[in-house]
Order: C-alpha cells, then sequence, then structure tokens
C-alpha cells in the first residue's frame, strides 16, 4: 500500500530523499524547487515509511501527509473575470494543491448569467479527463439551484461549493455541496473560512475514494505511478517538456505534456519488464488540454493480467 | 460600522445572498475608496427576473486638485518654479501645463521639478478633476458588484444621486419604472 506524502526541506541532500524513496520501491511524482526549498511529492509504502521519517529528521525537512496527491481535480469558475477571481477559485485551487492534488483552473466560455449560462462539449470533455471537479457557484439558492445543468452531463463526482444552505436531496447531481463559500471579495483568513476550505477538500477526498472504491472492484492492469516512471524512462524528451509537471498523474492513467502526433509512437512503444508494451495495456489519445497524450490504462476484465 | 448612513440590501428570498451582498460591495467600495463618498445606498435585486440596480445618494462637493495643492510654486529667473510634493500627480501638472504654455516653454530639470515660462503664476490651474475620476471608479465599482452575467446595463448619474440597473434581458421602461419605484418604496420603509 503506497501512501502520499508531501516533503518540504532544502535543496541541500534532498537527492537522498528521492534515492531512498526509489529504493523502497516508492514513487517520486514531483519535484518543484524554488530558490532554496525543494517540494516533493511522494509515493511510499506505508511499512517504510518509519525508514523515511528517520532521513528527514536527519534534514531538518517536514514531512506531511497529502491525501490528493497522484490526481488532478479542475475547479470550475463561471468565467475567468474578476467577478470571480481571484480570491474564491484561488484559494480552493491553492489549497488543493497544498494537499497534494494537481488542480487546474477553467473559466467556462458562457458560464455566466442565470438564464444564459451555458458549457459546450468541449469543456465538459475537459473537465472529465480530470479525476474529481470543484464546480464554484455564486451566493443565491436560485441560480445555484437552476445552473444544476452546467455539470449534469459530467462524469466524474462533482463537489459543488455556494454561499446559502442548500439540502444535498436538491441537488440531486452533485456529489457533495458545500457551503459558505459563494462570491467572497476578499482572501480567505478568517478560521471559519479556512475551515470552510478544509470542508472542501475534505469532500474532494472523499470523491476519490469513491472513484478508488471503483477502480478497485476492476483493478487497472498497471498502476499510473508506474506508467509515469517507465515513460520518463524510455520516453526521455519528458525531460524536455516546459511543463512544470511533465506527466500529469490521474487515478486511471496520466497525460503527459508532449505534442500528440510527434510522440504518440514512442509512447506506444514503451515497454514494461513483464513485455508488454503501453499500448497494448492502455488506451493513448490526444488530450483536450493543448496537444498533449492522454493515457487511460484498461482494466484487468478487458486486458485479462494485472501486473 | 457602516460609515454610510443608510445602507439596505433587498433580495426576496434569499436573506443569504443579501447578507452576502452587503459585504460584497462593502469590500468593493472600500477597495477603490469611495466609501466616504457615499451618503445612502438602496440595492434591490430580483433574482427571478433576474434584475440587479443600485441606488445611491453621494456626498459630493470634493473640490478640483490645484497646482498649488500638490506643489510649491516659486517665482524662479524668467518663469515660474513648481516643486512636485507628491510625484502621483507629476503626469497630469505635466499635461495641464503643456496644454496651457505650449511644451516649448515647460522643462524639467529634475525628478520633481518643472520651469514654466511664462508671466503668471501657474499655481490656481487645476490638475485633476476629483469629482470626474470619482464618477469614473464609482462606475468601475457598480460593474464589479452587479452579477456578470448582467450584460444589459444603464447607469443614470447626477450631482447627487446614481442609479444603476442590470439585467441579463433588455431593459424595458416598465421594468425600470418598477425597479424605481420598488427602491422608492425602499426609500420611504
Amino acid at each position: 500500500m503506497l501512501e502520499p506524502v508531501m516533503f518540504t526541506g532544502g535543496v541541500y541532500k534532498h537527492d537522498l530523499v528521492m534515492e531512498l524513496v526509489e529504493d523502497l520501491g516508492g514513487y517520486v511524482l514531483q519535484k518543484n524547487v524554488t530558490q532554496s526549498e525543494v517540494i516533493l511529492l511522494l509515493l511510499v509504502p506505508k511499512e517504510d515509511m518509519e525508514a523515511l521519517k528517520a532521513i528527514i529528521s536527519d534534514l531538518r525537512g517536514e514531512l506531511v501527509r497529502a491525501p490528493l496527491a497522484g490526481t488532478e481535480v479542475a475547479v470550475v469558475t463561471p468565467t475567468l473575470a474578476i467577478h470571480h477571481l481571484p480570491h474564491t477559485a484561488c484559494d480552493i485551487a491553492e489549497y488543493l494543491r497544498r494537499n497534494g492534488a494537481k488542480s487546474n483552473m477553467i473559466g467556462l466560455a458562457r458560464g455566466v448569467g442565470r438564464e444564459t449560462a451555458q458549457i459546450n462539449e468541449y469543456e465538459s470533455m475537459l473537465i472529465d479527463e480530470h479525476d474529481a471537479v470543484v464546480f464554484i457557484f455564486g451566493n443565491f439558492v436560485e441560480c445555484i439551484r437552476k445552473k444544476e445543468f452546467l455539470y449534469r452531463n459530467i462524469n466524474i463526482p462533482v463537489v459543488v461549493t455556494g454561499g446559502p444552505e442548500i439540502p444535498k436531496e436538491e441537488l440531486p447531481y452533485a456529489f457533495e455541496y458545500v457551503p459558505s463559500v459563494g462570491r467572497i471579495t476578499h482572501r480567505a483568513k478568517k478560521a471559519t473560512e479556512l475551515g470552510t476550505l478544509d470542508k472542501i477538500i475534505e469532500s474532494v477526498g472523499r470523491a476519490l475514494d469513491r472513484t478508488r472504491t471503483d477502480i478497485s472492484k476492476d483493478p487497472l492492469t498497471t498502476s499510473p505511478p508506474r506508467v509515469m516512471d517507465a515513460v520518463r524512462e524510455q520516453v526521455p524528451e519528458v525531460e524536455y517538456s516546459f511543463s512544470p509537471l511533465p506527466i500529469a498523474l490521474n487515478l486511471n492513467g496520466v497525460r503527459i505534456k508532449l505534442p500528440y502526433d510527434k510522440h504518440k509512437d514512442a509512447v506506444r512503444a514503451v515497454k514494461f519488464d513483464e513485455g508488454v508494451t503501453l499500448g497494448e495495456v492502455a488506451t493513448i489519445r490526444p488530450s483536450k488540454m493543448k496537444d498533449y497524450i492522454l493515457v487511460r490504462i484498461l482494466p484487468m476484465s478487458e486486458t485479462g493480467f494485472v501486473f | 460600522m457602516d460609515p454610510m448612513e443608510v445602507f439596505k440590501v433587498e433580495i426576496a428570498g434569499e436573506e443569504f445572498g443579501a447578507k452576502k451582498y452587503r459585504e460584497i460591495i462593502m469590500d468593493i467600495l472600500q477597495d477603490l475608496g469611495l466609501i466616504r463618498s457615499i451618503g445612502r445606498l438602496y440595492v434591490y435585486v430580483d433574482v427571478k427576473k433576474p434584475v440587479f440596480a443600485v441606488y445611491g445618494l453621494l456626498r459630493t462637493g470634493i473640490p478640483p486638485l490645484l497646482v498649488r495643492d500638490v506643489a510649491d510654486v516659486a517665482q524662479a529667473q524668467g518663469g515660474f518654479q513648481i516643486k512636485v510634493n507628491d510625484e502621483e500627480h507629476m503626469s497630469d501638472l505635466l499635461k495641464v501645463l503643456w496644454a496651457k504654455y505650449g511644451r516649448e516653454r515647460v522643462e524639467q530639470p529634475s525628478r520633481d521639478v518643472v520651469v514654466v515660462a511664462t508671466d503668471t503664476s501657474p499655481s490656481d490651474l487645476p490638475v485633476a478633476d476629483l469629482e470626474a475620476e470619482f464618477r469614473q471608479d464609482l462606475t468601475d465599482a457598480l460593474l464589479r458588484i452587479a452579477p456578470e452575467g448582467f450584460r444589459n446595463r444603464r447607469n443614470e448619474m447626477t450631482d447627487k444621486s446614481f442609479f444603476f440597473i442590470a439585467a441579463e434581458d433588455t431593459l424595458k421602461s416598465e421594468l425600470i419604472s418598477e425597479v424605481k419605484e420598488k427602491i422608492r418604496s425602499m426609500e420611504n420603509a
């Protein structure tokens, strides 16, 4: 069982942490160097956590649990205008990031208004590429109820946030509803506001757990971190991608940030130690996000084996 | 505590929304430094229509900013020397001086000093019309306050008051007069 954790510490000797994680059979999901500090998102075997804690305390680093690590969460606002940004949307996105998720902000092209709001096919398909989504609505009960059609066709769990209290039964298409957010024109800094952000994280965590349970009923042929490792090793161009996170992990696959047409064959040919190629155990198709490559690992029921 | 004498928000069936909109309006007016210039404020929203309206009474009477308010003016050889105290006004000051005396007669020997070749003192020239700036800021604030989808807008501004209405549908005169009537009843309540 791999445990998602986040290491924060100095750049000095942080490679020892990375080496240890790899030796233990864990994965380094993301490495962010900010001047003299480094933040590592790691997946570490639970039983070896003490070994990691020991080396981190020697390095005077900090290790916290990052429950959302290895997932991608979309934060959707009606538009990217001043009415919705920066406060609420950025606070939620940043909070998700601090808990280890990769958060993407999406502003709908025509999401505003009570009567005029709409979402198009491209937008819903883009949102569907994530593991969970947080929809940010405003302060009016009437609007939150009415604008349900924006997320009715989304296939991933939708956490809806808004201002007023609304019973969950009134929003049947939402996974959960988190009140007391709404439209806010200042940064979240009061204890109650931070508490609400925590509630959103908990709700997203539950949504992801549900997806994990669903996946465990028909397990994936291989795990996304393993695909990430293999692609990193065998498609060296990934290292030259300008994205801060060249391979983004999802619960059921990965997104590789390389042009699809140029690199799809190299990705398809990635070989595992067991002798199978990635093309045999996963579908590889163009992502809706830029011209990236989307890899979706097939479940055991389709390939007949798990490794 | 509200620095305004009267601040009413009426949103039928949306108590939480009314409370929150109060906060939003206060935040935005404070951000733009407008709160002291508004005496009374009435906000009327009908989510079902949907329409959003604000009526406010202004505390007017901001005099225009003159050269002597922002700078020390002294007679110098061949003209007047203006030493700007607050650099924020330098660009406005230069624009006014160029327009009045022409570029060839205005010189800027150092960062905060301007010399004008003229016989008459420039100390009474208006540098900035604060009233006009206030109106601009107020319009900006109203656009920020109104919910985003409300693209049909109308802003009636007089010396003493302003009336702003925004809706998703076309603004018909019946709707405007109906909303004005509502706001009048809020005033009299």
